[in-house]
């Protein structure tokens, strides 16, 4: 009781710390879902175009334009080339066309009228070309039929329309579930961040020597009094966890997180943020220092979210990256959430492989835990 | 004086491990993760052949054009997929296993596409297929027109071809010219800004020490008969050496070791550092003057300071034209958003005016930091201390 006391005395001293870092860190979860990835996925997804015509809508320039409104995203937002230029950058449009004047009198008399366009990098500006090419393609092909311009559009439209079924063979709905698992990926950071920062600075007070030296000569054991801090610690962590969890709702939907998906994220978390801090416990027995909180902090949450998936998706990690990644806890809870988001069925060979993934973080947790231990009772000697 | 101060100010920056870590290793730490992190995503161009299974049966071998495209499609060096043919249920059995990204077949004379997951490669496959068909469709159309026209003597497998080698030939002329520039660099751009701005914790840390309220070391050099402008000016200047030391050693780090492209402006690169670093000074200068905190405290001011205008300035999922379209002034005052823009503009734009602009803005922050700092530390008398 005296143990946790104090932990929470202290704890209401760095009150104005523990806000700050927790909201912060969970506001920059919640920013990081909002901001779309800067990894692209190249799904059958629209990419967005700019189209500035100087031709007359006639043609094969009408039927460019019709096929590209119902191909691509055609947006008529950007007047200003500067912005144009910086959308193209961050890839927000992906292609900017310009037609030449008269670009369908020269098409139909069977020049070769030169179209200029220019594409942001990407697989979404690839796609755009493709459908610009696909289109114009078509249309020089079938001028060499001597048509006019009319029946030459509508010979191209026609041809165009022919589409191939796709079967999709999983019952997984990956799209539902994928911010879900970019903001519990997210939580890697968020939770490993709040967590150390926090239980550190908590715990450089009960380590500093003339403490630990008045802790040692009391009568409580220090594993006892261990456990006490360890069982303090967690309850804060179990703070952080239901911040994040609840915050989720807001941000997710109730639909997204009231199922068992999203139930099996919400315990994947909390096995983390267990894990979180039992490696918070063991860095708090090496610091001394603010400054050194701080530096282990960001290299720990920040190395283990570049390494394991978090910030980038793990398939866009090399593989010798995402090989070291294996001795990290956070790649088993990152890969787990991926795992839960292409979930097809609740039976339990499905779900195994996400509850081993859960079970290889309580291991790690349950490691440093005795780690700590061992380096407390190292440490009793020396003091 | 002047450089005896100078010369132990340095000395004592390069003994604080504190500072050392957030200013010189810290960055170093970030630009490896970055890199290791957003490696294969400058790998736009590169594309790698996948598996795919095909469905070899009668009605694939009677689509003869469909099958004779796949062919070219599936052989050589340049191919796209890497084919195996097999029957629909070995192909279903493979799809499962994970073993091909995808399935081709024919079936009542129409192509169709089966796959597992939605990626890239699932599209490719798909986008392939559905060009290969309409392909298809339009070399039977012109050969089609070709007979009419002709009165239907012509031999079907000479029209055929002709017709292949007509849609094959029709290239249109389009012209590129785009700027491609891979959108990782402005992780790395905003890391040199960062870097620049936590260097705001050196002057910050170096004017804590030369001020009586806030130091004891403060209170022996107010009372030493040394011209106060000399002992701060030293500081400052002991820290911007520290900063823009540490700054172009990241630049020359990134450029060199992990082959980051900066263009072939290096001399810009370095003095829109420089300006930034000087930005960054003035701030710390400022943050000591105007605040009682202690060295930590002011640390930590700092560290929330800049990544919030890492934030605002893209280092988090490209952030940085959102809060340029939602509120354009942020990142015209952020100075992280300032150094990342000039980095940018000048790789990206072909005339100097953004960059101009950029470097501007920095050094007229630089100079109300400066100017506001003066007006508080100037004649500054203290009744008690």
């Amino acid at each position: 009781m005296t143990v946790s006391r104090a932990f929470w005395k202290i704890a209401l001293k760095n009150i104005g710390t523990i806000i700050l870092y927790t909201n912060m860190l969970v506001l920059f979860g919640t920013m990081n879902i909002n901001s779309g990835s800067t990894t692209a996925q190249f799904e059958a997804a629209k990419p967005t175009v700019v189209v500035f015509n100087h031709d007359k809508e006639a043609g094969v320039t009408k039927g460019f334009l019709e096929y590209l409104n119902k191909n691509a995203e055609v947006s008529k937002d950007y007047a200003d080339d500067d912005r144009l230029k910086d959308a193209l950058f961050y890839e927000q449009v992906t292609l900017v066309i310009d037609i030449p004047e008269e670009y369908h009198q020269e098409f139909a008399l069977g020049h070769d009228p030169e179209l200029k366009m220019r594409s942001s990098a990407g697989y979404s500006a690839e796609l755009a070309k493709v459908i610009v090419r696909r289109y114009l393609t078509a249309a020089k092909a079938y001028s060499t039929l001597g048509l006019n311009d009319n029946e030459l559009a509508s010979k191209v439209e026609k041809s165009l329309e022919k589409e191939i079924d796709v079967e999709l063979k999983t019952k997984a709905d990956t799209a539902k579930y994928s911010t879900a698992t970019r903001y519990f990926s997210f939580a890697n950071y968020s939770i490993l961040a709040c967590v150390i920062t926090i239980i550190c600075l908590i715990m450089m007070s009960f380590n500093r020597m003339e403490v630990r030296k008045r802790n040692l000569v009391s009568s409580i054991e220090i594993s006892k009094m261990n456990r006490t801090l360890l069982k303090n610690c967690c309850i804060y962590s179990l703070g952080v966890w239901a911040l994040f969890v609840i915050i989720g709702f807001f941000v997710l939907g109730f639909d997204v997180l009231w199922s068992i998906h999203g139930l099996l994220y919400i315990a994947n978390t909390l096995i983390f943020a267990g894990c979180a801090t039992t490696v918070a416990f063991l860095v708090s027995q090496f610091v001394t220092s603010q400054g050194a909180v701080s530096g282990m902090m960001n290299v720990i949450a920040l190395g283990s979210s570049f390494l394991c998936g978090a910030f980038v998706p793990a398939e866009y990690l090399p593989g010798a990256v995402l090989g070291f990644a294996h001795i990290m806890p956070s790649y088993y809870f990152i890969d787990a959430s991926n795992k839960i988001m292409a979930l097809e069925d609740y039976s339990f060979a499905s779900l195994l492989p996400i509850l081993i993934n859960m079970a290889i973080v309580l291991v790690f947790a349950i490691g440093f835990a005795l780690i700590t231990n061992y380096v407390s009772k190292k440490k009793q000697k020396i003091a | 004086m002047f450089f005896h101060n100078y010369k132990y100010a340095l000395k004592t920056l390069l003994k604080n491990k504190a500072l050392v870590f957030w200013t010189l290793a810290f960055p170093f730490i970030l630009a490896i993760f970055f890199n290791l992190a957003f490696a294969r995503l400058h790998d736009y161009d590169q594309f790698e052949p996948f598996d795919i299974a095909i469905v070899r049966d009668d009605a694939y071998n009677n689509e003869q054009t469909f099958a004779a495209a796949f062919k070219t499609l599936t052989s050589g060096d340049e191919r796209m997929f890497k084919a195996k043919y097999v029957d629909f249920d070995e192909a279903d059995k493979m799809l499962d296993e994970e073993k091909v990204e995808g399935i081709v077949y024919v079936k009542d004379g129409q192509a169709h596409v089966k796959i597992k997951g939605n990626g890239t490669n699932q599209t490719v496959l798909k986008m392939t297929t559905e060009q290969v068909a309409q392909m298809s469709g339009m070399i039977d159309d012109i050969a089609d027109a070709e007979q009419q026209r002709a009165g239907g003597t012509l031999n079907l497998i000479e029209v055929k071809m002709k017709a292949a080698e007509i849609v094959q030939n029709a290239q249109p002329k389009i012209s590129d010219d785009s700027h491609v520039m891979n959108v990782v660099s402005i992780e790395f751009f905003t890391l040199i800004a960062m870097a620049c701005m936590q260097g705001a914790m050196l002057s910050s840390e170096m004017l804590n020490r030369c001020l009586p309220n806030l130091s004891h070391r403060g209170k022996r050099v107010a009372i030493a008969p040394t011209k106060k402008s000399v002992v701060v000016l030293s500081n400052l200047l002991a820290g911007y050496t520290m900063l823009l030391g540490s700054v172009i050693l990241l630049i020359l780090f990134m450029r060199f070791v992990l082959g980051v492209d900066f263009g072939d402006n290096m001399g810009l690169i370095m003095l829109l550092a420089s300006i930034g670093s000087l930005t960054a000074t003035m701030f710390g200068m400022l943050l000591a003057v105007m605040f009682k905190m202690s060295d930590n405290a002011k640390q930590v001011v700092v560290l929330i300071i800049t990544m919030v205008g890492c934030l605002f300035a893209g280092m988090f999922g490209g952030m940085k034209i959102f809060f340029d379209e939602a509120c354009p002034w942020m990142n015209k005052i952020n100075p992280v958003g300032l150094i990342t823009d000039g980095f940018y503009s000048l790789l990206y734009y072909d005339d100097m005016t953004r960059f101009i602009v950029n470097a501007l803005s920095l050094v007229a922050l630089a100079a109300i930091f400066f100017v506001l700092s003066v007006r508080n530390l100037r004649r500054a008398r203290y009744d008690s201390v």
